[in-house]
């Protein structure tokens, strides 16, 4: 069970776009440690904008975010380190193409963290043996199933010994058939008592697995509510209309 | 640890037909594949028939005119001067040392390339490309010195160098594998320290008496030329191009200024340019003669050339990659040098080849501004009273020695694209 001692603490985050769109409207969050956040709205709610605002892929304008008792500041040094404790998974994967399923799980905490080749690979296969792609070690990604990219993708995630994993969107570039090879290694994160935010439709996992679900809408924060209650009793006019259109 | 592999797919699916091996297509004979490519309708065979006869008929009566008309002897007694120039002949010895190192050194690296296969390769020591590539060496090796009427101890010489290169290459490609692991990393290393070596041995210094670079000439000179702006010219590019796509706007205008001006003025103007305000551009001792003055306008013409190109290959990385690796926790520079430019310049590389290759031939221009590199020694040799009017034999001589060197370059770029090609599609 989640603990009461904070994770991730958002508070009144606004941010512009160059173009002057106004994609986070003052959105408060705050995750505890062992806690599974879903975050569901329309596409263009905002997201994945402010996820990525967590680990400062993207900026923000106002309010303030700080990520297991670190401020995240223009300060370098602060955004490396939140950076080395958050994993993030991507829809689209973003595995290094050119290097081996090995070798993209070795890179960060060789180059990063300054560990022993040996050592870190021994980790490695261990994680790989986890998400179940042990015997793809050799293959470049190139080779592997979208299903097996993502696993291996988190496994990426998971070599750095991160303290939080963000998913964004992390099923939907997937084939259908590949979807639950996914969803059962996050379900089993879950279980292990990793942080986890979640962006996803799958309606399924959010049920099951998160302990909040988030509604985004506009850039704003319409519901936060256990998953029973949002999808039995919403209580908010926007959140009875998105769950209408994607149940 | 906890095993989260994903369980078996569930239900019962009715059996299916069995995989079975594709059916053998049946391989036409040598004759029959000829005839299909060529004469597969009476249109085809006839545009054939008349391809056929237009280049035999220009074959012929080239190959009649360089054995009957031409008189060879204009390139028979120039060798010396089309190869190295006005190099003074005690310090001839230096040159050869290089080509005996490089051979050597050529020859262990091939053979290693092969010991060591990528993974994902046929494996075998001896291709049959390799094999014809030897052949081709060995006759090059009995027909060249001797077509070039050298002396017999000249002839030896090179008999011995094409001797070392196979030897070499026999000797890495069947042991490698046993040697030590870091006498074999030390062999990609020794290129640049062969270089700067070369450097020495052909200029002087460390003890050596200095050759000046005006006694440079030919063959000699044109490489020298091409290999010093080519490995130059590409970090330059590298930067320029990472430079263009900063969000620092005094180094983003820089590099834009610096591109558009060199690539808005044609090379032999920059080049006549370069011998009047290069001297006062560069500090006291890196632009000291012509020579050098040229060397480093051909030099920054082609960093601004791939400088684009690379940036070709920056755009063509996923914006994604840059951010996986920073969300891995990599800074700035580590990202770029561990994930985007791998990546980049494995994609830059055809049209920086391309740019290497029109650089190697924009070394004629230096015979404009009165260097003696291959075609500058063409024209002097051509205005030589003894051999007037022997054009033809010259410029078909500069031509096949430009085409020898520009097929090994693009033999040379698409070998490295296929051994950096990790069989990828990015997702």
């Amino acid at each position: 069970m989640p603990s009461t001692q904070p994770m991730i603490e958002a508070r009144g985050v606004q941010k512009w776009y160059p173009n002057g769109f106004h994609a986070l409207r003052g959105v408060d969050l705050s995750v505890s440690k062992g806690e599974v956040v879903v975050i569901m709205g329309p596409s263009g709610s905002g997201k994945s904008t402010f996820i990525r605002t967590f680990n400062a892929l993207e900026e923000f304008q106002e309010g303030s975010i700080s990520v297991d008792g670190i401020a995240l500041s223009n300060d370098l040094r602060n955004i490396d380190a939140i950076r080395c404790d958050t994993g993030m998974v991507f829809q689209q994967f973003n595995l290094f193409p050119h290097l081996t399923v090995l070798e993209n799980l070795s890179l960060a905490p060789v180059v990063v963290r300054k560990r022993r080749r040996s050592e870190v690979e021994a980790q490695a296969m261990a994680l790989l043996e986890r998400v179940g792609i042990a015997e793809q070690a050799r293959k470049y990604p190139g080779q592997l199933s979208g299903g097996q990219q993502q696993r291996v993708a988190i496994a990426r995630s998971l070599c750095m010994e991160p303290r939080i994993l963000l998913f964004d969107e992390p099923t939907s570039a997937l084939d259908p058939e590949m979807v639950g090879e996914v969803l059962e290694v996050m379900r089993k994160l879950a279980a292990d008592g990793m942080t986890m935010v979640v962006v996803t439709h799958e309606m399924g996992f959010a049920r099951e697995v998160a302990h909040r679900v988030v509604l985004m809408s506009e850039g704003q924060i319409v519901e936060e509510a256990p998953p029973e209650t949002f999808f039995t009793n919403p209580q908010h006019e926007r959140s009875r209309q998105f769950l209408a259109q994607i149940l | 640890m906890t095993s989260i592999q994903p369980g078996p797919e569930s239900g019962s699916t009715p059996p299916l037909r069995p995989a079975r091996p594709a059916p053998k297509s049946v391989q036409p004979s040598w004759a029959g594949a000829l005839r299909q490519e060529l004469f597969a309708s009476r249109t085809d065979g006839l545009v054939s028939v008349l391809l056929i006869m237009v280049i035999l008929a220009a074959a012929v009566g080239l190959l009649r005119w360089a054995l009957g008309q031409a008189q060879w002897a204009v390139i028979q007694a120039n060798t010396t001067l089309f190869a190295i120039g006005r190099y003074p002949i005690q310090q001839q010895w230096r040159l050869w040392l290089l080509v005996v190192l490089v051979a050597a050194l050529s020859g262990v690296s091939w053979g290693l390339l092969r010991a060591f296969p990528r993974a994902d390769r046929s494996g075998e020591i001896w291709p049959f490309n390799d094999r014809l590539a030897v052949a081709l060496l060995g006759f090059l090796a009995a027909w060249l010195p001797a077509a070039l009427a050298l002396g017999l101890p000249l002839q030896l010489r090179w008999w011995v160098i094409t001797a070392l290169l196979v030897a070499t290459r026999w000797l890495a490609g069947h042991w490698g594998r046993s040697w030590p692991p870091r006498l074999v990393k030390l062999v990609p290393m020794s290129w640049p320290l062969l270089y700067l070596f070369g450097m020495v041995l052909i200029a002087g210094g460390l003890g050596l008496p200095r050759v000046p670079p005006s006694e440079w000439g030919g063959l000699l000179l044109t490489l020298l030329m091409a290999s010093f702006a080519i490995l130059l010219s590409f970090p330059i590019g590298v930067v320029v191009a990472l430079g263009r796509r900063s969000s620092l706007p005094l180094l983003r205008w820089a590099s834009v200024l610096y591109i558009e001006f060199i690539r808005g003025a044609p090379l032999i103007t920059l080049l006549f340019l370069g011998q009047n305000i290069l001297g006062y551009m560069l500090p006291g001792g890196w632009a000291p003669d012509r020579v050098w003055r040229a060397a480093w306008v051909l030099t920054f013409f082609c960093g601004a050339y791939l400088a684009e190109a690379v940036r070709a290959g920056l755009s063509a990385v996923p914006p994604g990659q840059l951010e996986a690796a920073r969300s891995l926790g990599l800074s700035m520079p580590q990202a770029l040098q561990r994930v985007v430019l791998p990546q980049a310049l494995r994609i830059a590389l055809p049209g920086a080849v391309g740019q290497f290759i029109s650089l190697l031939q924009d070394t004629t221009l230096l015979s404009l501004i009165g260097l003696l590199d291959l075609l500058g020694t063409a024209r002097t040799v051509m205005a030589n009273p003894e051999f007037l009017g022997k054009n033809a034999e010259v410029y078909l001589t500069l031509a096949v020695l430009f085409w020898c060197c520009c097929a090994a370059l693009g033999l040379g770029s698409r070998a490295l694209e296929r051994r950096l090609d990790p069989t990828h599609s990015p997702a």
